[in-house]
């Protein structure tokens, strides 16, 4: 387990404020933000490399906040790996463990095996990454902290590695708390996200969680959620909620109509929210496009033209212009074909009073 | 087509500076071992007090640079990693025997450690004499040479990134062992041609010596002897062997240099 408490850390001019999360015994945290947010320092302040101004932090339960690197039981892999240049990759990987063979083996588990006989200085960015990730793991950590480790790996050997990582993670039970650029990664890794920027928290919870109710729309659109507006909400009738709706997860949950100020489209929410000025967030998965309007349990169903198709592999994103509104829909490229939708033709977008997320 | 005629002017004007400054800095040098550099080690084999003056100058250098290195090497280390506050005195007070005179540091040597100051008097007592012995030799090549070493040092550890400490700490490493089995290894060939370097310039030092212990005679000052006693005759072979020696410590720092190692990552 990891739990920070309040925790404060000075590097140089940079400052970490007042962090709190809690990643759960052989749970699985990702750190999300962008460039500059604090991610290694707070990885380099768990690990003891940055000193702890003020708060507290337990690791598995025991008070580690004033504890050397060395006697907190972490292993840290940097995104550079920083493999010592004047070792072997085998003396590399055996540096800090106490059972050569079990370092021979997570080495072969991890792909490194093959470099063993290689010099250091001659191994490509992501061949350092997996030998700095066999070292840590060598030494049996109980906290795993990764910087970015798979990002030089090209994404067939990315993909290998992080199965493997999450098996050697199930099996060990130790905890990890990654620091990651890709939401996907994060989302497909992670039991908590932790979102930090400036030094700071933002939100921090499931991943689910987090990427679907952002706490603010600096995150929504952080978190490159593509449909964010601003505009007002004012309180409808809740006689008018549909059975979905009416099963919300809480009774403090109340029926809106929000208003966007940009095109004025008119939209019904459920949420917790105060009347006024506020912003909406609708993840475009959400959003689901039709040739021709159909009878569903959305409440918000809309007539527009396409604007543009983006197609990424398997995925294609479709904004549909709805009265001077840019609205966002992703859909697989399949039923994008299937659709035979094209910039001009006339759409119906449809998504549910539920999916509007209110911050 | 003028700027053309202009900058080819200016490089010739450059050359030439540069080729004159060259010449002026390796010609007497080299005229010097040419003229007396065979006779000078053939009197190796029958000048007793040159020989005595060389393994005298090579000992109490050797003495002083193993000095320098072992208390210059934590202060290089805690300068180049730690920020404390007084960090940019501390530095700066450790480069001031570089700047002053050496004779001036030999004068203030002489008042520290002198018969007639309280620390001369009482290593006296124990019967340690600064003034006129090899200690005093040491002392004076110390004083002027280490800060060439603290400064050569503190850059080689400065260019270690911290990094590869930090996770050799969390590979099990108390703070000693990390400096010890990674720190260490990566600043060595800074760490040793600041060795060389200090090495080079207490061979070299006249000044300071000259206050402080005139007998028994290093190299330098046997030069020096000669020439005020005997004229450049008598003075050549010793300059020149002393320029020999000197040659040294230059070969071992191109050595260095092309012996591309981890560092240079």
């Amino acid at each position: 387990m990891i739990a920070a408490a309040c925790l404060s850390a000075q590097a140089g001019s940079f400052r970490l404020t007042d962090v709190t999360f809690e990643v759960p015994d052989s749970g699985y945290g990702v750190v999300i933000g962008p460039a500059g947010a604090g991610k290694t320092t707070l990885l380099e302040a768990i690990g003891g490399i940055v000193p702890i101004t003020s708060g507290a932090l337990r690791l598995h339960g025991r008070d580690a906040t004033r504890l050397p690197p060395d006697g907190r039981g972490v292993g840290l892999v940097y995104q550079h790996g920083y493999l010592f240049p004047h070792l072997s990759v085998e003396a590399n990987v055996a540096y800090g463990a106490t059972d050569v063979a079990f370092a021979r083996e997570i080495g072969r588990r991890i792909g490194a095996d093959d470099l063993w006989s290689r010099d250091v200085r001659s191994l490509s960015g992501g061949e350092r990454q997996l030998v700095a990730l066999a070292r840590a793991l060598a030494r049996r950590p109980s906290v795993l902290l990764l910087d970015e480790p798979f990002s030089a790996l090209d994404p067939r050997r990315r993909s290998s590695v992080r199965r493997e990582l999450r098996a050697l993670h199930r099996e060990a039970g130790f905890t990890v708390l990654q620091v990651t650029h890709d939401f996907a990664e994060a989302g497909l890794l992670g039991d908590v996200a932790i979102l930090l920027d400036g030094g700071r928290v933002l939100q921090a919870g499931p991943p689910e969680e987090v990427f679907r109710k952002p706490a603010s729309p600096y995150i929504a659109e952080f978190l490159e959620a593509e449909n964010v507006f601003a505009g007002v909400l004012t309180r409808a009738d809740p006689a008018t909620l549909d059975p979905d709706e009416r099963r919300a997860p809480s009774v403090s949950y109340q029926t809106f109509e929000f208003r966007t100020s940009l095109g004025g489209l008119s939209m019904v929410a459920v949420g917790e929210a105060e009347p006024g000025p506020a912003h909406a967030v609708i993840r475009a998965e959400e959003v689901v496009l039709s040739s021709t309007a159909t009878a569903s349990s959305a409440r918000n169903s809309y007539q527009g033209r396409i604007v543009e198709l983006a197609t990424t592999g398997a995925l294609t994103r479709v904004t549909v212009d709805i009265g001077g509104t840019p609205l966002v829909a992703a859909l697989t490229t399949r039923s994008a074909r299937d659709l035979a939708l094209a910039p001009g033709a006339s759409v119906y977008a449809s998504f549910k009073a539920m999916a509007v997320h209110l911050c | 087509m003028a700027d053309r005629g202009l900058y080819r002017v200016a490089s010739v004007v450059t050359a030439l500076a540069a080729s004159c400054l060259l010449l002026f800095l390796t010609a007497p040098v080299a005229e010097l071992v040419a003229t007396a550099g065979l006779r000078g080690i053939a009197q190796l084999g029958h000048d007793v007090e040159l020989r005595d003056a060389l393994v005298l100058t090579a000992i109490t250098a050797s003495a002083a640079t193993a000095l320098g290195i072992a208390g210059g090497t934590p202060l290089a280390y805690l300068l180049a990693r730690r920020a404390f506050r007084g960090r940019a005195a501390v530095a700066a007070a450790l480069d001031l025997p570089i700047l002053i005179p050496h004779p001036v540091a030999g004068i203030a040597l002489l008042l520290a450690l002198g018969r007639q100051s309280p620390v001369g008097a009482a290593l006296l007592a124990v019967g340690v004499r600064i003034t006129g012995s090899a200690t005093g030799i040491i002392c004076a090549m110390l004083f002027v040479a280490a800060p060439l070493y603290l400064s050569a040092a503190r850059e080689a550890f400065a260019r270690v990134d911290p990094r590869y400490e930090a996770v050799a700490r969390t590979l099990g490493d108390p703070a000693w062992r990390a400096f010890r089995r990674v720190t260490l290894p990566l600043a060595r060939r800074g760490l040793v041609a600041a060795a060389v370097v200090m090495w080079a310039r207490a061979i070299s030092e006249f000044g300071a010596i000259v206050i402080l212990t005139y007998n028994p005679k290093v190299a330098s000052v046997l030069s020096y002897d000669r020439f005020t006693s005997y004229g450049l005759g008598e003075a050549l072979p010793v300059a020149a062997v002393l320029v020999i020696l000197a040659l040294i410590p230059l070969i071992l720092l191109r050595a260095l240099r092309h012996d591309r190692g981890p560092a240079d990552l």
